[in-house]
């Protein structure tokens, strides 16, 4: 993967686990952000903090084309800035009160968020089915030893041996986590589905024990 | 991290009617200490290395001290007044800067948000214009004439009235609000917060009332308080950074802030700033 993600695009979240008008918490390499989708399906990623008084945003709720603090209801537009204060509902929010928010799109069934200017878009999975994102107590490199396998520069990885049917898309949480997106190819019946799913789970036992072990730092 | 300030202050260090002689084990600014009673059944509170430290019983808190108190405890004149209810709410044990605490309870415009349908409701968002000031003979943070449309603002109210509220700030961790009292228009109803500080991201709050209830169980003002506090603390444990910035440049204020403008200027003035942060990071 690279070391330098300033443009390059991170996997945070499966399309499926947000719908519209909800708010989660989610993580780019410059930190915490609030994840969106707007009632009218449009995702966003804000930065997480609330200029007011430093409320986490992924706490907050969406209403309309709008995210807003559960602090203070103060509400945030798409581009990030401030809408409404509901505490001087008269006023017009000054310019200066803004959240920083971050390039979002969406291929494949997976949301990704760029810092900074994006000089391409992200790939395109083509094939692949996005199935369910799990967090693992190991570092990219255990789940790589794990997998047989290198993370590609987006951070995918497709296992050497018996697990053909799955990809990762690897993204790097704090404390030494990470968070694999699970991506399934060809036939995508109930029981492919159910296989794969342990299959990626049993990776990442596999690389939780490799971690412990100190095999791969 | 600066204490010298805050060190010869009063924090609360439990309920009066709870102690016993095995004492129980807390802590005071990052200080092991242990609160217990002697045969005679007065306070009594000492350090992790066994130094005595001063000790007063006020306001149903065993109050103490790290350093040396060169003041008396703040004064709350309804606390002797006949009549009222005294309603020891125990204590909430909150991840965050004592500061965040005092400065949470401040705050009106959250209540539509925080404490909904109970404090505030939607569409009644709006805080008028109140006054603040730092009193300078008694040296507190007051702000007054504070006016607020509550759903249900006490155990003793039915329906929606517009309340109106008085703070207080005469200690760097300890605030006392004066509200509207519905079965008494004459008179307030005093609900305390006294912050025990921990660490400077780690606080036990302990709020404490004198009321005129005559009709409320003790259980119900107790549970009515703690419904308050636990979703105070869901906004509390989630604000970042956990310490209260001082830097005027790191959280943006606004009219209905006012109060907490006047705390954090005081805070700064006298260089009260254990749980704070100077500097934007």
């Amino acid at each position: 993967m690279r070391s330098d993600t300033t443009g390059s695009w991170t996997p945070v979240a499966l399309s499926r686990d947000l719908p519209a008008g909800t708010v989660i918490p989610a993580r780019i390499p410059a930190g915490p952000i609030a994840l969106w989708r707007s009632e009218s399906g449009c995702p966003t990623a804000s930065a997480n903090r609330c200029p007011h008084r430093g409320m986490s945003l992924s706490h907050g709720f969406v209403r309309g084309e709008a995210l807003s603090c559960v602090y203070h209801g103060w509400s945030y537009a798409k581009a990030g800035n401030c809408l409404r204060i509901p505490a001087h509902p008269g006023l017009t929010p000054p310019e200066a009160i803004r959240v920083k928010t971050y390039a979002v799109e969406e291929t494949g069934g997976v949301i990704w968020v760029a810092m900074g200017e994006p000089s391409s878009s992200p790939m395109k999975l083509e094939g692949l089915l996005a199935l369910r994102s799990l967090t693992a107590h190991a570092g990219i490199a255990a789940i790589e030893a794990a997998a047989g396998a290198k993370a590609g520069p987006e951070g995918l990885v497709e296992p050497a041996e018996g697990t053909e049917a799955i990809c990762l898309l690897l993204s790097a949480q704090e404390n030494g986590e990470t968070l694999i997106h699970v991506l399934l190819r060809g036939e995508a019946g109930p029981a492919a589905r159910i296989a794969a799913s342990r299959a990626a789970e049993s990776l990442r036992r596999k690389a939780e024990d490799l971690q412990k072990k100190g095999i791969a730092q | 991290m600066t204490m010298q300030a805050m060190i010869d202050e009063w924090y609360p260090v439990g309920l009066f009617s709870q102690l016993d002689q095995a004492g129980r084990t807390t802590t005071l600014m990052e200080e092991p200490i242990i609160v217990a009673c002697d045969a005679d059944g007065h306070a009594k509170v000492t350090s992790g290395n066994g130094r005595t430290l001063p000790v007063l019983v006020r306001y149903g808190h065993v109050w103490s001290s790290l350093g040396e108190p060169r003041k008396e405890l703040f004064p709350i004149p309804e606390a002797d007044q006949p009549g009222r209810r005294f309603v020891d709410v125990g204590c909430v044990r909150v991840r965050c800067s004592p500061l965040r605490a005092v400065e949470n309870f401040l705050d009106i415009a959250h209540f539509p948000f925080v404490h909904t349908d109970i404090l505030g409701a939607e569409p009644h968002t709006e805080v008028q214009n109140y006054k603040v000031e730092i009193r300078e003979d008694v040296d507190e943070v007051w702000a007054t004439q504070v006016k607020f449309y509550q759903p249900l603002a006490a155990k003793s109210a039915s329906g929606g009235i517009t309340t109106e509220y008085m703070y207080r700030v005469p200690a760097p961790t300890c605030s006392v609000l004066y509200k509207t009292c519905p079965p008494r228009p004459s008179e307030w109803d005093v609900i305390t917060l006294f912050v025990q500080p921990l660490a400077e991201d780690l606080c036990d709050v302990w709020p404490w009332m004198a009321l005129f209830d005559d009709v409320t169980s003790m259980t119900d003002l107790i549970h009515f308080q703690q419904t308050i506090f636990l979703q105070d603390r869901s906004i509390l444990e989630n604000q970042i950074p956990r310490l209260l910035p001082l830097d005027p440049g790191m959280e943006i204020p606004t009219r209905a802030d006012l109060t907490s403008v006047a705390y954090r200027r005081w805070l700064k003035r006298h260089n009260y700033t254990y749980g704070a942060q100077l500097v934007a990071q």
